[in-house]
């Protein structure tokens, strides 16, 4: 009987750490859109960029940032914690290559409670707009969306995992995320 | 019972050494590119002279990554290339289809990291990463109107973490390192 108790206990206590870790996948994973279905624009655009960095692949090469170049170190800073970047952009050589449907495909995943709009912004470019999207539970950031929706382009880039705001301008131009003219935007909107 | 088992593995022992050399081991990232490009283009590679692959082995080549002047990106001996020249691609509006193909064949063993498509052109470029040990393997496919070139390498991981600060330039990088020699 004693030794059926202590099994139970054993099993109890794996079971909770499988359901935590469980958990915490899924709140991941959860900030992470199914943009697969944004493909088959690859037939229509002029050019399609997909990246996708994943966190194993993040966290590996990561360390190997340079602490002495400031630049990298930067860098560094941004990706730790970062599960995962993944972009999609396609650039059209006319207007309307690209239905409502296949933003609505996207923003359908942004609806749900866990993510909120945080900013838009008119870039530099005429026509651009730019909203940026954040996942959080509590105060945790879990992962972030930026969407850039314009008459000849349409790019989304998805960070899974906690990132700092104050430095996403950072990464753009880096791991395949495009220059979304962020950091020009909010430099004006402080001036 | 056993007779039969015994002449069908003769049979198969014999079918696959009739294959010879060349012939393609099935679960081999390269070649299952190679063989979605050939099945999907219906083109056929070339293979590369033994004197070209030992130049290609002395190869050094300016590094398109910052901070890189003339550096080496691959291991040595680590590099396999494959070319298709003189050939028409065209995958006639479908080269999303294309791009599922070599995804599907991939997937198993290799992660994408950057997929750059310009259908007007037909220029492709696909890079799939996967752990070798404490290094990784780079498989690049770049392919053009007229050509293509599938590339195995392995690399550091500290290489891997520049090239990926500009993935774009990566391809173009790797392929570079192993075809230009520039000796």
């Amino acid at each position: 009987m004693k030794l059926l108790f202590q099994t139970s206990w054993k099993l109890a206590a794996v079971f909770l750490l499988l359901l935590f870790g469980t958990v915490v996948t899924i709140r991941a994973q959860g900030a992470k859109l199914q943009l697969d279905q944004l493909d088959v624009l690859a037939n229509k655009a002029s050019e399609t960029v997909d990246v996708r960095l994943d966190e194993r692949l993040m966290q590996t090469t990561a360390k190997f940032f340079s602490g002495k170049d400031p630049d990298d170190a930067e860098i560094k800073e941004v990706l730790k914690g970062v599960k995962g970047i993944y972009v999609k952009s396609f650039t059209f050589d006319k207007d309307g290559e690209y239905s409502p449907a296949e933003v609505e495909s996207v923003m359908s995943q942004l609806r749900s409670g866990t993510w909120s709009k945080i900013l838009t912004v008119t870039s530099k470019k005429a026509g651009e707009n730019v909203a940026v999207y954040l996942n959080t539970a509590g105060d945790q950031i879990n992962g972030l969306v930026v969407l850039s929706v314009e008459p000849r382009e349409f790019t989304v880039v998805n960070i899974v995992g906690p990132i700092d705001l104050e430095k996403l301008s950072k990464l753009e131009g880096q791991f395949g995320v495009p220059d979304l003219g962020i950091e020009k935007e909010k430099t004006k909107k402080k001036d | 019972m056993k007779t039969k088992l015994t002449i069908a593995g003769l049979v198969i022992a014999l079918f696959l050494g009739a294959r010879g050399p060349n012939s393609f081991a099935r679960g081999d990232g390269f070649n299952d590119a190679v063989r979605t490009i050939e099945q999907f283009y219906h083109v056929k590679h070339q293979n590369i002279p033994l004197l070209a692959r030992a130049g290609m082995k002395a190869v050094r080549t300016a590094a398109r990554i910052k901070g890189g002047d003339y550096r080496r990106l691959a291991e040595a001996g680590s590099i396999r290339v494959v070319f298709f020249e003189d050939q028409n691609f065209d995958s006639r509006g479908q080269i999303a289809s294309f791009k599922a193909a070599l995804q599907s064949t991939l997937i198993a063993e290799w992660s994408p990291l950057v997929q750059t498509l310009t259908p007007k052109d037909e220029e492709q470029t696909y890079i799939y990463v996967r752990d070798a040990g404490a290094k990784f393997s780079v498989l690049v496919v770049t392919i053009e109107r007229h050509e293509a070139t599938v590339v195995q390498a392995t690399v550091t991981p500290e290489i891997l973490a520049e090239l990926m600060k500009d993935p774009g330039d990566m391809g173009k990088a790797l392929t570079d390192d192993a075809t230009i020699n520039d000796n």
